[in-house]
């Protein structure tokens, strides 16, 4: 099967492995060929219920490609669930799996694979923005706004409006207020009667007349970090992942410059469109008009860092059918704030058939899958965390040959491990009454512990 | 009102999720059918009108076909309220094109919603009165689109252009100048949303038309870091394919080749700016491969498909682009202003943006600027899982050309836990492409952190990538031999009579990778091979024992300590012969023959002792390939055998047995294979597209356009026509209507068919380029994986030598590999199969000219499913023939003529 994804469409012997029905099927398809790009989404559940279709061309997407898609992905298994490009027999598909839900999008003829990547990762964001969460029954409950959206956000297979800004003003979003409303009149329209101002302004991503009584503008910086530590304990990539995010409320058109303390210790960025790129050049300064509400102002890369905030060292030895195991967390270097939300996971190999772990701190649980969760949370006071425990090979097995990574996560607030820092952030405009707010935040990102 | 409430209140939780539904459209999707949707639909209430559009949203969601309420819903389309409006829209664009006649019952009030003061109404009107696509009303909808391209409404001019395409696409020629004229003014616009759309219209619509551009080059390209992200991915390639047409190659680039290889003093000045950004002092010959980046600057031009079909290498090599012509990016205005303007594109949140840029620096930019696309490509990396296979994908093609861009940046493509296969074997790829002198101790410590995995396949992944690592840093070899010897005596390998399928793909693959290391310098190598010898006790794994008992006979003369120890190591497997696997069994009987065949003098009494054991055991065998194997040597070695007659009365005549003897000598004996440098056969196309993730060309790919064909306006006419394919070389036949056609041109008479020769090259062209591939594909990205498919084949090539003389597909070390989706590649067969031509004009019957055709194996570039036909003119008369035309037959709505005068 997966020798046929292989060859070559465009090979003279494709139609080959079409039967010859089909053939003629797609010969027609392919001879009034339409130059546009997606041709249909689909919405998936986790159980391969097609939830919606939006056809977005005059040349329809038969269902059948997701009956063939669910075939594929039944019979390989994850590695074809991780498989952003598929080339079925008569399209491309493009996946990306959001919580369950199965984003798919056909085209026919050759386009950026990324753009269509890029789009279904937008589409999943304002959808579990708009139904706050994604799941098969949010998106039942709310296909028609759904609906509307992939109507607004696409036309003809071309992206059209993506700006979440621009959306929520044109499509509203489900609340509690229209949800009762509806209920008490039976009636509710989540369709704006007016374009938004934005969509024909200079600045596409925010609208012209937003009045706040108090103005306030928060920045976070949200970081992850992500590192590797190798089989013999020594650190070979630590790096962080971070992005600065805005809340802004401010009245009129503000104009924003925000700057940095360090801004050489950016190996590189990425900006929302508002972002003006010549003040940066020149003085790795953030000059921007903001959209209104939360947005991800940049995002950006530190590499080469050298300090980590925790040490995990896990330790099997094994002998005669049985694993011992033990893993023990600590501090390694103090950032400064309590460090939270710790969590250790790993995936048992295979050929253990049974375990018995214990901890002198946190919970443990062994999915059906045998992935296995340490939540500790802090670290306390008085003593270092350990999970102890013994794995239980399969018969036959001697020891253990394979050995799991661990998958560290953990939070601290209040700190950049980056060691980023806000300089100041100026208004050309101050109106009478403004807050502003910082804060920073670092996660555990990829970070991982190999035994 | 719920029903449903209390039947399934029982729990708290239960009645809480139903809470959570109130006020959403979840019973419309539960059960659209309820209730009866056409009552509703007449209803004077629009709330009810809304439900019922719903209703039928929700069935067409779940894949339902309700066009039968199509002219009830049709009816709706006047309605005052938006919602009802939006539902319409959203029906009416699912099912215009199968009920036609009833749309156009909706054209009336889009025309008067075309007049509305509200732009979204305006928008949405024309939106959905070109989506319905139906012939008859085209023409309005043109008028619409002019008109709405000219409104005060951004919104409403950025909808215009999308509307474009949708006129487009339904092949109206006599619309066709108009609708180019109105994307001309759209790209024009002031607002860069419009001028966003307005070039995702002219690359469906007319990309070709470079005119367009050449106008407003300059304009577009300030205007492109304004423009929304979505038209700039379309607009960066529409800029950067004029660039090429109006002023080719830039000559610093990576695409400017044959210049550099001319001329090595111009590469030499290079080389210190090279070293400086790479950082440590690489190898001046690695840093840059030349023959690899002409190939791939080559497939970006003509479209991987028709630079492999190139019939021989060497042709491939001297053609050089015939009208290349080379422009330098620190004089040419244009040029520079692209690379300056796309370059803060690196930045932009969109990584298909972020991609699109780099792919225009990396054939653009001067090679010592390149640089700069590998941090925002790397940064990409971290975007998204499904977009970081894709940026992989073309990761892989910059580092095989570039490696010293990533090669200190190596630690981007370690792995994670968390990656899928796919990307997994693509980083390991990288990872040996990109190795250097200095990075090579981390990459390996990884390597072996690898082998540990928990993912088996992947380990043995892992396995080969050491083994690769080692055939690039020669000074590595030893180093990676001892790791794996040293894995290969792992205990659980060995220890454990059942080991699992994946655990002996590890291990097989281990020896493989030591046998790869060891073939490049043997005699150097001899004490890997004894101690892997030594070990052959206690390695279980038959594919691996066949491997190491192949190493035997093939390397039986290297060293000192080797043909020492020979027969008792000949002897020990003559021994274990009985309980061996086929496979090993047959690998026995070579490694026997082959050192039989080699032996003169001592030890030859004891060895003939042997082989005919050996050779005995083989012919009672059970499995008949091994039989046949045995046989044939019995017959093949009868005069090495010794002094006993065979038992059969065969006569051997001497000059029989000469020839025998000159047949084993050529079998067994060690030949060197003289292997010329096989060309790089993969397929590379532009960056960031999808055919280079699918390794095909997808329909619609376009190469680069020829460099400077816009200069001359003769020559852009002729390439026009014939990439737009409806010209008349390329036919668009699918293949039944092909052959019928073919009737049509009475090829009737079967004796003017002509079988071109088969197979006229040879042997040794078919050896080393052999017609049909088979690789592994493991990788998912075979093409690209240059080494690894070399080593295969070449690996191929000597099972398959060995094995020649009774089956040549049993290729061991195919079977030993751990179970992997092969890829089998047809290339250029025209090679070797000249196509059949056919008559289509007898000179004598068309006045002194000789029209031939014949189906040529080329890919159509329009579409997979048409048929190529390759027409040849011939000139038999002394006159002139002019105003040759060649007619469809067929679609009479294209009759398209090529007139031309020899």
């Amino acid at each position: 099967q997966t020798k046929l994804l292989l060859f070559p469409l465009s090979s003279s012997c494709s139609a080959s492995f079409h039967s010859s029905g089909e053939t003629q099927i797609v010969s027609e398809q392919a001879i009034q060929r339409e130059e546009t790009m997606l041709q249909c989404i689909f919405l998936l559940s986790d159980s391969g219920e097609v939830m919606l279709e939006k056809q977005l061309t005059g040349n329809r997407v038969d269902r059948s490609i997701c009956v063939w898609f669910w075939d594929q992905l039944l019979s390989h298994g994850d590695s074809f669930k991780q498989q952003p490009v598929i080339a079925s027999p008569t399209h491309y598909l493009f996946q990306v799996v959001r919580e369950g839900i199965t984003f798919l999008a056909c085209t026919q003829v050759e386009m950026p694979p990324l753009m269509a990547i890029e789009f279904l990762c937008r589409v999943a964001d304002v959808l579990s923005d708009y139904l706050e969460g994604l799941n098969e029954d949010v998106i039942k409950d709310n296909f028609i706004i759904v609906y509307e959206l992939l109507d607004e956000m696409m036309d003809n297979g071309h992206p059209l409006t993506t700006e979440p800004n621009i959306l929520r003003e044109m499509i509203a979003p489900p609340n509690i207020v229209s949800k009762m409303l509806s209920v008490v009149t039976g009636n509710s329209s989540n369709v704006s009667e007016t374009l938004p101002g934005a969509t024909s302004s200079c600045v596409p991503w925010r609208t012209t007349d937003i009045k706040y009584a108090n103005n306030e503008v928060y920045v976070d910086l949200v970081e992850e970090m992500d590192a590797i530590i190798n089989r013999d304990g020594i650190l070979v990539k630590c790096e962080v992942f971070g992005e600065v995010q805005v809340n802004s409320h401010i009245t009129g058109v503000p104009d924003l410059a925000l700057s940095f303390v360090n801004p050489s210790v950016l190996d590189d960025v990425r900006f929302h469109p508002c972002v003006r790129y010549r003040p940066w050049e020149s003085y790795q300064i953030l000059s921007f008009v903001p959209p209104d509400g939360q947005f991800k102002l940049m995002s950006y890369r530190v590499r080469k860092l050298k300090s980590i905030p925790l040490y995990v060292k896990p330790q099997i030895t094994s002998d005669g059918g049985s694993s011992r195991i033990s893993v023990m967390v600590g501090i390694r270097n103090d950032p400064g704030k309590a460090i939270d939300s710790i969590s250790v996971q790993f995936q048992l190999p295979s050929c253990v058939s049974s375990t018995d772990l214990t901890a002198n701190h946190g919970v443990v649980n062994v999915l059906s899958n045998k992935t296995c969760i340490w939540s500790i949370d802090r670290i306390p006071k008085d003593r270092a965390p350990l999970l102890s425990g013994t794995l239980l090979l399969e018969n036959g097995l001697d020891r253990l040959h394979v050995f799991p990574t661990f998958q560290v996560g953990f939070r601290v607030q209040g700190v950049a491990l980056s060691g980023l820092q806000i300089d100041k952030l100026e208004l050309k405009v101050i109106p009478n009454r403004l807050y502003k707010g910082f804060r920073a935040l670092t996660r555990g990102g990829q970070y991982e512990v190999r035994s | 009102m719920f029903p449903q409430f209390g039947a399934t209140a029982d729990t708290l939780s239960k009645a809480s999720t139903i809470m959570f539904r109130i006020g959403t459209d979840a019973h419309l999707y539960d059960d659209p059918e309820d209730v009866n949707i056409a009552p509703l639909l007449d209803s004077k209430f629009d709330s009810e009108k809304c439900e019922a559009l719903k209703r039928l949203l929700a069935l067409i969601a779940q894949g339902f076909d309700v066009s039968n309420f199509f002219p009830q819903v049709v009816k709706n389309v006047a309605s005052h309220s938006l919602e009802v409006k939006k539902l319409v829209y959203l029906y009416l664009l699912h099912y215009a094109q199968k009920r036609p006649n009833e749309a156009l019952l909706s054209i009336n009030s889009f025309q008067k919603d075309l007049g509305d003061t509200n732009p979204l109404v305006r928008a949405w009107a024309l939106r959905t009165m070109a989506g319905i696509r139906l012939h008859a009303i085209a023409p309005l909808v043109l008028v619409a689109v002019g008109k709405c391209a000219r409104d005060p409404s951004v919104y409403v001019r950025k909808c215009a252009a999308t509307a474009l395409p949708k006129l487009h696409d339904l092949r109206l020629e006599e619309l066709s100048s108009t609708i180019e004229e109105i994307v001309g003014t759209l790209l024009t616009d002031n607002s860069p949303a419009v001028v966003g759309a307005a070039a995702a219209a002219f690359s469906s619509v007319c990309p070709n038309n470079y005119s367009l551009i050449g106008k407003n080059y300059k304009r577009l390209c300030t205007i492109l870091p304004d423009v929304e992200e979505w038209g700039q991915i379309v607009l960066i390639g529409i800029l950067l394919r004029y660039a090429i047409a109006r002023h080719g190659l830039v000559r610093e680039s990576m695409m400017f080749h044959l210049h550099s290889k001319e001329h090595s003093s111009s590469e030499n000045d290079d080389s210190d700016v090279h070293s400086t950004v790479g950082k440590v002092g690489i190898d001046p010959s690695k840093k840059y491969d030349s023959e690899l980046a002409s190939m791939i600057s080559r497939c970006y031009i003509e479209g991987p498909d028709e630079y492999l079909s190139r019939s021989s290498y060497s042709n491939r090599v001297s053609l050089a682009f015939s009208g290349a012509k080379f422009t330098s990016c620190k004089n040419n205005e244009d040029v520079k202003i692209l690379l300056q303007c796309t370059s803060p594109l690196f930045w932009s949140n969109n990584s298909a943006v972020v991609l699109a840029a780099a792919g225009v620096h990396w054939i653009m930019a001067p090679r010592e600027n390149i640089q700069r696309i590998v941090k925002p490509l790397l940064f990409l990396l971290r975007s998204s899982r499904s977009s970081n296979y894709v940026v992989l994908c073309n990761i892989q093609v910059f580092a095989k050309a570039m490696p010293y861009l990533f090669a200190s940046h190596f630690e981007n493509f370690f792995i994670l836990s968390a990656d899928s296969y796919q990307t997994k074997a693509l980083k390991l790829e990288i990872l040996c492409t990109i190795s250097t002198d200095s990075s090579i101790a981390s990459i390996l410590k990884e390597f072996q952190d690898y082998i540990r995995d928990p993912d088996r396949k992947f380990a043995a992944d892992a396995v080969a990538a050491i083994g690769l690592c080692a055939l690039q840093l020669p000074k590595m070899a030893s180093t990676c031999l001892e790791g794996l010897l040293a894995l290969t005596r792992q205990d659980f390998f060995t220890s454990d009579v059942r080991t699992s399928e994946e655990e002996a793909g590890v291990l097989v693959q281990a020896i493989m990778s030591i046998k790869m290391i060891i073939k490049q310098d043997p005699p150097s190598h001899e004490k890997v091979i004894v101690q892997l010898v030594r070990n052959l006790d206690s390695i279980k794994v038959p594919a691996a024992r066949a491997i190491i008992i192949w190493m035997v006979g093939e390397y039986s003369k290297v060293g000192e300590i080797i043909p020492k120890m020979l027969i008792t190591v000949l002897k020990y497997i003559a021994w274990s012969f009985a309980s061996e696997s086929s496979e090993t069994k047959l690998q026995t009987l070579n490694t026997v023959a082959k050192v039989l065949s080699n032996s003169r003098g001592e030890n030859l009494e004891t060895l003939q002792k042997i082989a005919r054991y050996v050779l005995e055991l083989a012919e009672c065998d059970m499995n008949y390939v091994v039989r046949g194997r045995g046989c044939f040597f019995r017959k093949l070695l009868s005069c090495h055998l010794g002094s006993k007659k065979l038992e059969d009365e065969v006569i051997t005549s001497p000059e029989n047995e000469g020839l025998l003897n000159v047949l084993a000598e050529h079998m067994f004996h060690e030949q060197a294979i003289q292997q010329s440098p096989v060309p790089i056969n993969y397929r590379v196309y532009l960056p960031g597209s999808l055919s280079q993730i699918v390794l095909h060309a997808a329909p619609g790919y376009e190469p680069l356009p020829k460099p400077c064909t816009i200069l001359h306006d003769a020559d852009t006419e002729a390439d026009v026509s014939e990439q737009d394919g409806s010209g008349s070389f390329t036919r668009s036949l699918d293949e039944e209507s092909g052959s019928y056609n073919g009737s049509d041109h009475s090829v009737t008479s079967g004796g003017n068919t002509e079988s071109g020769e088969t197979g006229s090259s040879s042997e040794d062209e078919n050896i080393q380029d052999p017609l049909i591939q088979i690789s592994d594909e493991s990788h998912l990205l075979p093409a690209a994986s240059a080494d690894l498919e070399e080593l295969m084949s070449k690996r191929d090539l000597e099972t398959w030598l060995d094995d020649q003389p009774s089956l040549p597909n049993s290729t061991i070390h195919k079977e030993s590999k751990v179970p992997r989706s092969a890829r089998i590649s047809i290339k250029d067969i025209e090679k070797r199969v000249r196509p059949k031509t056919y008559e289509l004009l007898d000179s004598a019957n068309g006045n002194g000219m000789k029209v031939d055709y014949t189906f040529s194996s080329d890919v159509s570039n329009i579409s997979p499913h048409v048929v190529t036909i390759q027409a040849t003119f011939k000139n038999c008369s002394i006159e002139t023939i002019s105003n040759i035309v060649l007619k469809h037959e067929d679609s009479t709505a294209k009759p398209s003529d090529c007139s031309e005068s020899l």
